[in-house]
């Protein structure tokens, strides 16, 4: 029975097994990703990390909190008014509408200039609508001179530096407290939310595009941080991209070829999302204030831009490249006019600039809402970390770490060698890791992950762990110094895995905190080990036990 | 090959002639010494080992020039210079806090005057830093109760579980107190390397708990064998790391033009601080501990 087990065993083909089939896909799939070519010196589709390639990384920080919180309107209503207009009285609230008493009958535009809201007035009786949301979100963005967007069930961002206690004490002085959760906890976590990550991201690769620079990577990491590599960059240069907001400029076509300055992007006071408009096409609306509306007003009846729209378009550039242009639509003209007519000042304007249907004019609008932004970022940003590599500086590491890669092999070779003294062992297990390398290359290339310094002190380290298990593997099939029979082979390899898997699982686990947390640096080196790992014990040490059980029968 | 071989068996014949108990005292002895220096580095700085750039904040400018240290030390006066060193054939100039528009005069100013020195600027904000060393050592812990887990997982019997998570605890703290005692600082670089000692120092323990615990055999020989593959690992791991280091350390003693690599040096130190603290903590903690359980045990039965 045992032996005609054995037999069955032995007549089974290296080249049929599905370890060794297994092991030559995975070399393959290697190759074709790395796909190394010969012109003018070795090149591949290897990617190289800032480090070895030279130029600039930056860490962003996106200072903001997301937070819970509670106050009474009609106190912020009495504390603002007053303010502006010496002691008012309320004398009467609902949820919707505040009315109070001001010392003096005013304008109801010098009211509403105050910002919140649309007023009735009645000598010095005004009646305010309010929506309390808005109220405390319009009170908290005046004072902290900062963005601050209601997200829904009491909670706010706020998208500026500040601390609990700066926040309390201005809520206190209307009535209002942060929230807390159910074990009596303020609700407070420093970050901003996914979208408007998201958002500063978008904007930035937008300024960066401005700029020429084409699909630079930028990584959001945690809840506030974004990592951005710029190649071939150096810091003063990024650290002006990024710092410096753009110059926003509308102006209008005079003639054919002649064009005149309207308005400075500084007057527009707040910009829209995309959104579609009634005929379906895509726009953005924007705001401007009184002298920008007032700009605008004149250059469209002066130019004759309300009488002929099509041969007189409003356009728009940021930093004096054009990035929109159209006619005034009918109606606006229409309105435009009626407002030169009567002379009329207005406080603020809306326009929507459309951009067109389908994907593209979505696309197209999420563009001009960067650009009205003039690249101003939503959230104020501060630079955490940053550093700049020389490209010449780069190219010595990348020299350096393919000898250090190489002299590590020899070394473990010769350790190998000096235990072992049998060729038929050595070049197996070199060979081994060597493809353990190759494997971890390809996979990076196949995934467009760009290789770092830890990342590549990673695979050398691997280069290191990997031959251990190899080690293991022969060490348990050779127990009593010679290849046993095949049945005890099968059960000294499954022993050997049994090790080495265990051996793996730790190590994974162990570096496993370097993927989830926010050290942009340490993340190669984490998934360099862990993949190298995986690699090793599921593809390239499987082979290797089969191949050594034929070389060395 | 001759006194590897015979080192081994110089190794292995201590292990056979002392009792468990005494094979455990080494290790434990260097175990109590090095958390005595941690203990001592922490009351006295406020930290176990001295903090790197990457956890205290500052801004670090590393140049390939012939300049003498005072020169540029003169040269920028302007700015809160901490030191200038050497870092292989460059200089490198450490800077104090500075205010967002000193950062960028000073980079500006590298950039101008200093373009054919190849200038590589590193600059880290000390609060950012701060919440950097509180989650490096989240990321410390995390990993060694994950890896502790998995161990106990692996072998579901209490004491050779606890000799080996004690053995992989010792080969960190003592890799630590190496550091901090030879003054290198802790960057990214290092805790990355402690995270990769906490995973990979457990791997000659697996093999030695499997060996004795799961084979039939007299203890003494088992003991032998279970050393021989062992020592191969950790000298293969060695050779490799060993190779690293002195690369991406010591390349510009042969071509002067080559720089330091900082990250890989720090790196490849600490793991083999930690893997030749590890030959002693497998070899006679883990050892010992085993060796204790298992005569304890058939103690029992017989």
């Amino acid at each position: 029975m045992v032996h005609a087990e054995v037999k069955e065993a032995k007549s089974m083909k290296l080249y049929k097994d599905f370890r060794i089939i297994i092991f030559v896909i995975a070399m393959l799939i290697a190759l074709i990703s790395i796909h190394p070519t010969y012109s003018n010196g070795l090149s591949s589709r290897l990617q190289y990390g800032l480090d070895l390639e030279g130029g600039t990384w930056l860490q962003l920080k996106l200072e903001g909190v997301i937070t819970e919180i509670d106050a009474d309107p009609s106190q912020i209503i009495k504390k603002e008014f007053s303010d502006a207009f010496g002691d008012i009285e309320i004398t009467d609230r609902s949820d919707t509408e505040i009315t109070f008493k001001t010392p003096e009958p005013l304008e109801k535009e010098t009211i509403e200039a105050i910002g919140y809201g649309s007023v009735y007035v009645r000598d010095n009786e005004v009646t305010l609508t309010i929506n309390k949301e808005y109220v405390i979100q319009k009170y908290l963005s005046k004072h902290l001179n900062c963005e601050v967007v209601y997200l829904g069930n009491g909670a706010y961002e706020i998208r500026s530096a500040i601390n609990e206690s700066e926040l309390s004490e201005m809520l206190s002085e209307v009535g209002g407290s942060i929230g807390t959760d159910m074990q009596g906890r303020p609700v407070w976590r420093e970050g901003v939310t996914k979208e408007t990550q998201e958002m500063t991201k978008e904007i930035l690769s937008e300024k960066l595009n401005i700029w020429g620079l084409k699909e630079i990577p930028i990584t959001p990491v945690g809840n506030n941080i974004l990592l951005i590599d710029l190649a071939g960059i150096d810091l003063n240069t990024a650290q002006k991209i990024v710092a410096t907001p753009g110059k926003f400029e509308i102006r209008i076509q005079e003639t054919n070829n002649t064009t005149a300055h309207v308005v400075w992007g500084e007057h527009i006071i707040a910009v829209d999302i995309p959104k579609q408009q009634n005929g379906g096409a895509w726009g953005i609306g924007f705001t401007v204030d009184g002298t920008g509306a007032n700009a605008i007003r004149d250059a469209a009846v002066e130019y004759g831009a309300v009488d002929d729209p099509a041969d007189h378009e409003l356009i728009m550039l940021l930093d004096e490249k054009e990035v929109y242009s159209a006619p005034i639509a009918p109606d606006l003209a229409e309105k435009l006019r009626e407002l030169y007519d009567r002379k009329e000042n207005v406080p603020s304007y809306g326009l929507v600039a459309t951009t067109g249907t389908g994907d593209e004019g979505k696309t197209k609008a999420e563009q001009l809402q960067v650009h009205l932004r003039a690249g101003a970022l939503p959230v104020k940003v501060s630079v955490i970390g940053s550093g700049q590599v020389p490209a010449a500086l780069g190219a010595q590491f990348k020299e350096q770490t393919l000898i250090a890669g190489i002299f590590a092999l020899l070394t473990v070779a010769l350790v190998i060698f000096l235990r072992y003294r049998k060729k038929k062992i050595l070049i197996p297990m070199v060979a081994t890791s060597l493809s353990e390398v190759f494997m971890i290359l390809g996979f990076a290339a196949l995934i467009g992950w760009q290789l770092d310094l830890p990342g590549i002190a990673g695979i050398i380290a691997v280069i290191g762990t990997g031959i251990d298990h190899l080690v293991i593997i022969t060490d348990e099939v050779l127990y009593e110094g010679r290849m046993p029979s095949t049945k005890v082979y099968l059960a000294r390899i499954g022993k050997a895995f049994g090790i080495i898997f265990a051996a793996a699982a730790t190590t994974i686990v162990a570096m496993s905190p370097l993927l989830a947390m926010g050290f942009g640096a340490l993340k190669g080196f984490a998934i360099t080990t862990i993949v190298g790992v995986l690699i090793g014990v599921l593809i390239a040490r499987p082979a290797y036990g089969r191949v050594i059980k034929d070389l060395l029968e | 090959m001759n006194q590897v071989t015979n080192l081994v068996s110089r190794f292995d014949t201590y292990t056979r002639a002392h009792k468990p108990e005494q094979l455990v005292i080494p290790p434990l002895v260097a175990l109590a010494i090095a958390l005595v220096i941690l203990g001592g580095m922490f009351v006295g700085t406020g930290a176990p080992m001295r903090l790197g750039f990457e956890f205290e904040g500052g801004t670090i400018v590393t140049l390939a020039t012939s300049d003498s240290h005072d020169l540029l030390k003169d040269a920028f006066s302007d700015y809160p210079v901490i030191d200038v060193r050497d870092s292989g054939s460059r200089r490198m100039i450490r800077f104090g806090p500075m205010n967002d528009a000193e950062k960028r005069s000073l980079v500006e100013k590298v950039n101008s005057d200093y373009e054919y020195a190849t200038p590589e600027i590193k600059q880290m904000d000390p609060v950012y830093g701060k919440s950097l060393q509180k989650q490096a050592l989240k990321a410390i812990l995390i990993s060694f109760c994950l890896m502790a887990v998995i161990v106990f997982l692996i072998f579901r019997t209490f004491v050779p579980s606890v000799a080996v998570v004690l053995s992989a605890f010792s080969d960190i703290v003592i890799a630590s107190a190496f550091i901090a005692i030879t003054g290198i600082e802790l960057s990214l670089g290092t805790v990355a390397a402690l995270l990769m000692l906490i995973g990979y120092s457990v791997d000659s323990d697996i093999l030695l708990t499997t060996r004795l615990l799961k084979r039939r055999g007299s203890l003494d020989d088992k003991v032998t064998k279970a050393m021989a593959t062992g020592l191969t690992m950790t000298g293969t791991t060695l050779a490799a790391i060993t190779a690293m280091y002195l690369v991406a350390t010591y390349s510009y003693l042969v071509i002067p033009s080559l720089p330091q690599i900082s990250i890989i040096s720090d790196i490849s130190i600490v793991l083999i601080f930690g893997l030749v603290a590890d030959l002693m903590n497998t070899w006679l903690m883990n050892l010992g501990i085993l060796k204790w359980y298992m005569q304890k045990s058939r103690r029992r039965r017989a």
